[in-house]
């Protein structure tokens, strides 16, 4: 009975410990030492996953409420504690995932007095302050049922209904309104994902999503304390889930034959097939699998579709807040470490908090007395708690279970070795490297090794050794020029560029005989029809995301930048040395021989301010 | 300061001398040199510490790159609690003592303007004002950036005239510029203006003129004005759905109980279940 349970909770603590961690580096150190987010991508993981997700996640609260309280199917009565629990966790966790996500989580409140209702966030967040107190409001009954705050708990009990309706109606707000957040980007979301119906796809997909969810919560559970699986409730949500995932199908697909966009979809794109994918996983597998009386009733086919659904309708939310803009930013973000660490600590620990309040309060039939019982004859140990008077009467320390504070602290100690500041895991700030060998250069499209050392080889014997060439890419003849692109001289890494030497391939492919190598037989021998460079050269001139766009912008830092960051400090502290020889050298007339009124002005302003600076 | 300020940047004058860039730094308090980008940013060479900047094209063209100050901004419109304003004159201006950091003007921006202050504990959006504070109060007559410019390629002056300025301009060497003003009608228009003989479409994440001329804050204003009415709806429906239900299941429970002993009792206890079941 209890070894899964307690191995469960100990891989819940252990992921805790890892998000504690990562909790410590992202408070005292920002959100840069913590996210791999950009200007280009400022919502990551956090917004993706926990906010977007968790809302969705927690549906299941409203939906079973309807189902149970309004629509009167009083069957489903015994999941509907449950489900309202999970909802007000899930709640709670998108509050806490909020504070870390937030560049000034102290400001949180500030929706509550600076209003701008135009704004979609704006009715999102007050939707979701209120609904949380409505989910505490609808679940303290249960925390009130045994204790001697009667009348407190009578008159929650009466409120029950006018709450369930508020919890209703709130949900369908902020529910669509993550949604209609989305509409203001209509350049930044894929046209698959993107139409005016957002706010309503939104809260349709967070009633399938929460009906999955119910049905795996449920499933799970009994796993975990080898009860009997309720498989008639379980049977009947799923024959509910069919009506929705049928519908959410219906209604995408005809929104996307109404924009005439079915076309994109056989595109054979990243997106086209994330789509897809998406798809099938949220809704069409799990429908059909919800569909067949004898999966609906067998506890590892509704486990199984359910764990489908809610993992396709997650990853709906992360394409709709991620990786369906990917296509227009060319962003190269992929959560760091530490943003899994914080996402999955934050699930992990609401989890145990679920786990604690499934055993200590009557909120599934049976299973706290169930415990209690089995706590009475010591087969299972647990802190005590007197749930008639709400206090501890065992151990003080929270962590009862040794093991459980010893998984807590190996992984916090696991976290902090490898947080960003940790000499393990030093990072060489690869882009300021002058002269390095191989310099990653980053570019919106992905990573570029760039061979600095090998450039500087061959730019300096092309220029016939008079110098290591650095002016050919760090200054090129036009006026005011600050820097090259790659571009200049791979112009299009589809056609051959300036640089080709041909004498050097004529040789290297065997003199006359090779010229089919490049050359296709039968046709003039010229550079239009050679073989394209990347044919031959692909591995040297990327490594990743071969997108020639992008090449575009990238630029070497300019001359200007390059000398004066190198020959200036230099020849600065030189004349600043007793007995210097040449005290003149860090000066612009050194180098600039002509006047430059400008620029002279300006890099002694600058000068000026580094100084001051320093 | 005059009412309706606007800036004009003709991209055919502009030499790329970076006046401009170290100008508004200046006059911005910014440091001179800008830390190296994060891994993954964008190229544009816009960050926190430099607020409007110079692109390069391949073709020979240099790009001044800032805040657009859009008529209709939708970074304004996005901010949950109004921490990046639209002054009455027109520029777009930030409050950091009411911003919570939440980011979604940067998501919310067709351009990708607002910058973050990534490593600082305490960060805060940065972007061009187009000197806002300096032009009101009289410190200066015309932005930094504009003042600093020795060819004259970006002007300051009234919305209007820079129009009408620009449209002399193609009209006067046909030929020369694409016909065509950036700024004047693209998402409801902005207070940067560009004439150019290239084409500008990548300064937005997508061709704006793809967008259209309706200013972005209208598709999302459509569906939250709907809001009140949906959350009176949605209320009035469930109560409604409530004793619909309610009452008949009362009305089955009585009849039940009407009904003399003897007859099939489970009946009435079905029937509800199953009526309810036939109706959703």
């Amino acid at each position: 009975m209890t070894s899964r349970v307690q191995v469960f909770k100990g891989v819940l603590w252990f992921l805790v410990g890892l998000g504690a961690a990562v909790t410590i580096v992202r408070f005292v150190r920002g959100l840069g030492a913590t996210t791999a987010l950009t200007d280009t991508t400022p919502w990551g993981l956090w917004v993706g996953f926990d906010v977007m997700g968790g809302v969705a996640l927690a549906a299941g609260g409203f939906v079973v409420a309807a189902i149970v309280h309004i629509f009167h199917r009083k069957k489903y009565e015994p999941i509907a504690r449950p489900a309202i629990l999970t909802a007000m966790l899930g709640y709670a966790a998108v509050v806490v995932g909020l504070i870390y996500d937030l560049g000034l989580p102290w400001n949180i409140w500030h929706p509550l007095i600076f209003w701008n209702p135009r704004s979609p966030l704006f009715e999102v967040a007050w939707c979701v302050m209120l609904y949380l107190t409505v989910l505490v409001l609808e679940f303290s009954p249960v925390f009130l049922e045994r204790t001697r705050f009667q009348s407190a708990y009578r008159a929650l009990l009466r409120l029950q209904l006018p709450l369930i309706v508020l919890g209703i109606a709130l949900s369908t707000l902020h529910q669509s309104s993550l949604g209609t957040l989305l509409l203001i980007m209509p350049f930044r979301l894929h046209p698959l994902w993107y139409t005016s119906l957002l706010p309503e796809m939104f809260f349709v997909s967070a009633i399938c999503l929460g009906l999955s969810m119910v049905i795996l919560e449920s499933s799970v559970t009994s796993w975990l304390y080898r009860k009997k699986p309720e498989t008639e409730m379980l049977a009947g949500l799923a024959r509910i889930a069919t009506f929705a995932l049928g519908f959410y199908v219906l209604f995408r697909g005809w929104d996307l034959w109404r924009q005439g966009k079915l076309g994109l979809l056989t595109e054979g794109s990243f997106e086209s097939r994330l789509f897809i994918v998406e798809m099938l996983l949220s809704a069409v597998v799990p429908l059909v699998l919800f569909a067949v009386p004898r999966v609906r009733r067998s506890e590892t086919g509704v486990f199984l579709a359910a764990a489908m659904s809610v993992v396709g309708f997650v990853l709906d939310r992360i394409d709709a807040s991620g990786l369906a803009q990917v296509w227009a930013t060319r962003s190269t973000y992929f959560p760091a470490w530490t943003e899994f660490a914080v996402s999955i600590g934050i699930v992990a620990g609401f989890t145990l908090i679920y786990l604690f309040i499934q055993e200590h309060f009557p909120v599934e039939e049976d299973l706290a007395d169930e415990l209690a019982e089995l706590r009475r004859y010591q087969l299972f140990e647990l802190p005590r708690f007197d749930r008639q008077h709400l206090i501890w009467l065992g151990d003080p320390g929270f962590c009862a279970r040794r093991i459980f504070s010893l998984l807590f602290g190996v992984a916090l100690g696991i976290g902090l070795a490898f947080t960003p500041w940790s000499p393990l895991v030093a990072r060489t700030p690869v882009e300021r490297a002058r002269g390095g060998d191989v310099l990653r250069v980053g570019f919106p499209a992905g990573t570029v090794q760039f061979p600095h050392a090998a450039h500087i080889e061959r730019i300096g014997k092309e220029r016939g050794g008079r110098d290591r060439g650095c002016a050919a890419c760090h200054h090129l003849v036009k006026p005011g020029d600050r820097g090259t692109p790659c571009s200049e001289c791979h112009a299009d890494m589809y056609l051959p560029t300036r640089i080709f030497d041909h004498e050097l391939h004529v040789d290297r492919t065997g003199g006359n005989a090779g010229c089919g190598e490049c050359h296709p037989p039968g046709r003039p021998k010229a550079a239009g029809s050679a073989k394209a460079c990347q044919d031959c050269h692909r591995r040297d001139m990327m490594t990743e995301n071969e997108r020639v766009k992008e090449f575009r912008r990238a630029a070497a830092p300019g001359l200007r930048r390059a000398a004066h960051g190198i020959c200036i400090p230099c020849h600065e502290r030189a004349a600043k040395r007793p007995g210097a020889k040449k005290p003149d050298l860090h000066r612009c007339a050194t180098c600039h021989r002509t006047p430059v009124p400008h620029l002279e002005q300006l890099l002694e302003a600058r000068r000026q301010a580094a100084l001051r600076r320093e | 300061m005059i009412q309706d300020p606007c800036i004009l940047t003709d991209v055919t004058k502009c030499i790329g001398c970076e006046e401009c860039v170290a100008a508004c730094k200046k006059a911005n308090g910014l440091p001179a040199e800008d830390p190296p980008p994060r891994i993954g940013h964008s190229r544009d060479g816009l960050s926190a510490t430099r607020w409007t900047t110079i692109i390069r094209l391949p073709e020979g063209r240099n790009v001044r790159k800032q805040c657009r100050h859009c008529l209709d901004p939708a970074c304004v419109s996005v901010c949950p609690v109004g921490a990046l304003q639209k002054t009455p004159e027109g520029p777009v201006i930030y409050d950091k003592s009411i911003c919570m950091g939440c980011r979604y003007c940067m998501m919310g921006c067709p351009y990708g303007i607002p910058r973050y202050e990534w490593d600082s504990v305490n960060p805060s959006i940065r972007k061009c004002i187009l000197c806002y504070e300096k032009l009101r109060n009289g410190e200066l007559s015309a932005p930094a950036c504009v003042a600093a410019c020795p060819t004259k390629a970006t002007i300051f002056g009234s919305r209007e005239e820079l129009l009408a300025e620009a449209h002399r301009r193609i009209a006067a060497e046909p030929g020369k510029y694409i016909d065509h003003v950036w700024g004047e009608h693209e998402v409801g228009g902005s207070r940067v203006l560009y004439v150019s003989d290239v084409d500008l479409g990548f300064l937005a994440w997508r061709d704006p003129r793809y967008l259209g001329r309706e200013p972005l804050p209208h598709r999302t204003w459509e569906a939250l004005r709907k809001v009140p009415f949906e959350f009176l709806g949605m209320g009035a429906l469930m109560t409604g759905i409530w004793w619909v239900i309610d009452r008949r299941m009362q009305r089955e429970r009585e009849e039940a109980d009407d009904r003399p002993r003897g007859e099939p009792a489970d009946r009435a206890g079905d029937a509800p279940e199953g009526d309810g079941g036939d109706e959703r």
